[in-house]
């Protein structure tokens, strides 16, 4: 009972992260109109970031999430200027194509950059807040505890942000039509920016918070962003609350399917491919997701 | 001369078989990796570059392929070709129930469900290591007794002659037309009279066919075979190669695939830096290329050969009228 208790705590954890990561891909779905195949390698980013602040810098780990964050998202924003404003073009054919195999080529430049630039090997950066937490019988390390909370009150910003603020108002109104927006003053190309950036420095967020709980690989951006497209697709693309709720979801049940798994030294490695079973099993039922909005889809 | 362009790849095709025996074994390994290449760039571009279906599984279907083939041979011990003939109908049966299953998506949501697809293959295929041996890789029969890698290179050339023939035959039929109409616009094609479920269908079986074909000769090529042949990390190379040669037509995705694994052998002194120059080729050919840095040349030389050698007739207008 107390295992149960504990995975259902860190799946709640990691539930936040993946929320983290899929608000940007559902964000930067709702503006861009496209799938970003490169978030996963913007989230590992994060994680290398704040770990060479901490360790060459020796910033404290806190403000070191911060600057993880700031620059992945100037980063997000130098990429966007460089490789996609073709899709903003009305000369290109076929652009989610195009957004497809930018994004794709991309992670595939990031991931292999990286495991030259970073190493191999599993790097993990100090605690944000050394020790264990114990309440009652459940027993957490504060890492996670930090994680989660930081994760929520970041989803808390985002959520005023996009609702109580006039830039996200305005955000809202690209992603509902871009010539409607723009003859209200609103200048799309800017909020195109400001999008894949917010989206990517959510990522680097997400990498920078979970970078103590499990290590560092260049390669950790793979299932990462699987599960955010599992997330995205069952909340719902273009839905930030219903991302939210998803990787609630998704993250308590892998914990509950790992504690139930009848043979567990399979068990974890089937984690994984559960999630994308549900994403399968959605896409095939529900292409739009639980909560999808009728307006953003593709064209 | 009407059909320069094909004269001129059989003639490049002949000087290439004649001038294999002159090569030493490490380069006729680097031609043989080519041509499984080839046929998976090949196939990839009938289904992404012909019907526009961005089809992320494709290695995923040259491991099944390969594994089918592999493990039927290893436990009833049936002759290689048959296995590798089992593999290829593996693969177009799953194939076309993925192709089924996606009827409704397009674009982005395809890319992931299929990448969801073959990341479930991958995962299944690592993990139920009794049956496939996982990681460690499972030994796989040779297709050939012979130790030199010449006969091989006359098959592999032979496989890829047969597919690229029944594939130029099927892109240059009324199919490749609605192959092409798809991609364009489902919803026009379907008014047009297109079958557009059938052929997006048809498109994904047949592809996967040759992925499967692919994923089963280099089994029993390589001797070895992990479910790392279906990772992420050979797809993107896959794109690579399609997208660098020109995705829209099949001779630039085979001169993307070679042109390629020769570049990669020659920067082998490089190491982890190849991947990287390939990612970066990959974005600049779509930002400031698209088309392919090898479909220029092809299409000058298509050009080329239709040159018309008098003037076009005039046509009455009667007989116009006729064919309204």
């Amino acid at each position: 009972m107390d295992y149960l208790f504990t995975q259902a705590a860190n799946g709640a954890v990691i539930g936040v992260i993946y929320a983290l990561i899929a608000v940007g891909v559902t964000i930067i779905f709702s503006i861009l109109k496209i799938v970003n195949f490169a978030h996963g390698d913007l989230y590992m980013l994060g994680g290398y970031c704040a770990y060479y602040v901490i360790t060459l810098l020796g910033v404290p780990p806190v403000p070191a999430l911060l600057v993880a964050m700031a620059s992945v998202f100037t980063f997000g924003i130098v990429l966007e200027r460089l490789l996609l404003t073709p899709l903003y073009s009305e000369r290109t054919e076929r652009k989610d194509e195009y957004g497809l195999i930018v994004t794709f080529g991309l992670a595939f430049f990031l991931r292999n950059m990286a495991l030259i630039v970073f190493g191999p090997f599993p790097l993990r950066p100090p605690s944000f807040v050394p020790g264990i937490l114990h309440l009652g019988n459940l027993i957490l390390t504060n890492d996670r505890v930090f994680a989660g909370a930081a994760g929520l009150v970041l989803l808390g910003l985002l959520l005023y942000f996009m609702n109580g603020t006039i830039w996200g108002q305005a955000l809202d109104a690209v992603s509902q039509s871009r010539d409607s927006a723009a003859i209200v003053g609103i200048n799309p190309g800017r909020f195109n920016s400001l999008a894949f950036g917010v989206g990517a420095g959510l990522a680097g967020g997400a990498g920078a918070l979970i970078a103590p709980m499990f290590s560092l690989a260049p390669d950790m951006g793979v299932s990462s962003n699987i599960q955010a497209y599992v997330i995205v697709i069952l909340g719902g693309m273009g839905s930030v609350l219903g991302s939210i709720l998803a990787g609630f979801f998704l993250g308590e049940s892998e914990g509950l399917f790992t504690a139930f798994f009848p043979d567990p030294t399979r068990a974890l490695s089937y984690t994984n491919a559960f999630g994308v079973l549900v994403l399968m099993i959605v896409l095939i039922f529900r292409p739009t997701g639980l909560f999808g909005r009728r307006h953003v889809r593709m064209e | 001369m009407r059909w320069l362009h094909a004269c001129v790849l059989a003639a490049a095709a002949a000087a290439g078989l004649a001038y294999a025996g002159h090569l030493n074994s490490y380069w006729m390994h680097v031609a043989i990796i080519a041509m499984f290449y080839a046929i998976l760039t090949a196939s990839w571009s009938l289904l992404a570059g012909y019907t526009g279906l961005f089809s992320l599984s494709h290695m995923a279907f040259a491991s099944v392929g390969g594994y089918t083939s592999a493990l039927l041979v290893l436990w009833y011990g049936i002759p290689i070709p048959l296995g590798m003939a089992a593999g290829i109908a593996m693969c177009c049966a799953v194939g076309g129930i993925i192709g089924w299953v996606c009827l409704r998506m397009s674009g982005p949501y395809l890319a992931i469900f299929t990448l969801a697809f073959s990341e479930i293959v991958r995962i299944t295929f690592s993990t139920e290591d009794q049956v496939t041996a996982g990681m460690a890789g499972l030994h796989v029969p040779a297709l050939l007794q012979s130790t030199s890698r010449l006969p091989y290179i006359y098959v592999a050339f032979g496989l890829l002659a047969v597919s690229l023939a029944i594939m130029a035959v099927m892109v240059h039929s009324r199919w490749g037309l609605f192959f092409r109409a798809i991609r364009e616009d489902e919803q026009a094609a379907a008014a047009c009279g297109v079958r557009v479920a059938h052929f997006r269908i048809l498109a994904f079986a047949v592809a996967s066919g040759f992925a499967g074909l692919a994923g089963g000769f280099y089994a029993h090529y390589i001797g070895v075979l992990t479910p790392s042949l279906g990772s992420l990390d050979l797809m993107a190379i896959v794109v690579v190669m399609t997208v660098l040669g020109g995705m829209e037509s099949l001779p630039t995705a085979v001169g993307g695939a070679i042109t390629v694994e020769v570049l990669q052998e020659l920067l082998r002194a490089y190491g982890q830096w190849r991947l990287v120059l390939l990612g970066i080729l990959l974005l600049l050919t779509m930002r400031f290329a698209r088309n392919g840095l090898l479909t220029p040349i092809w299409q000058h030389l298509v050009r080329l050969g239709d040159v018309p050698t008098a003037p076009p007739a005039t046509r009455d207008v009667g007989q116009e009228g006729s064919r309204v």
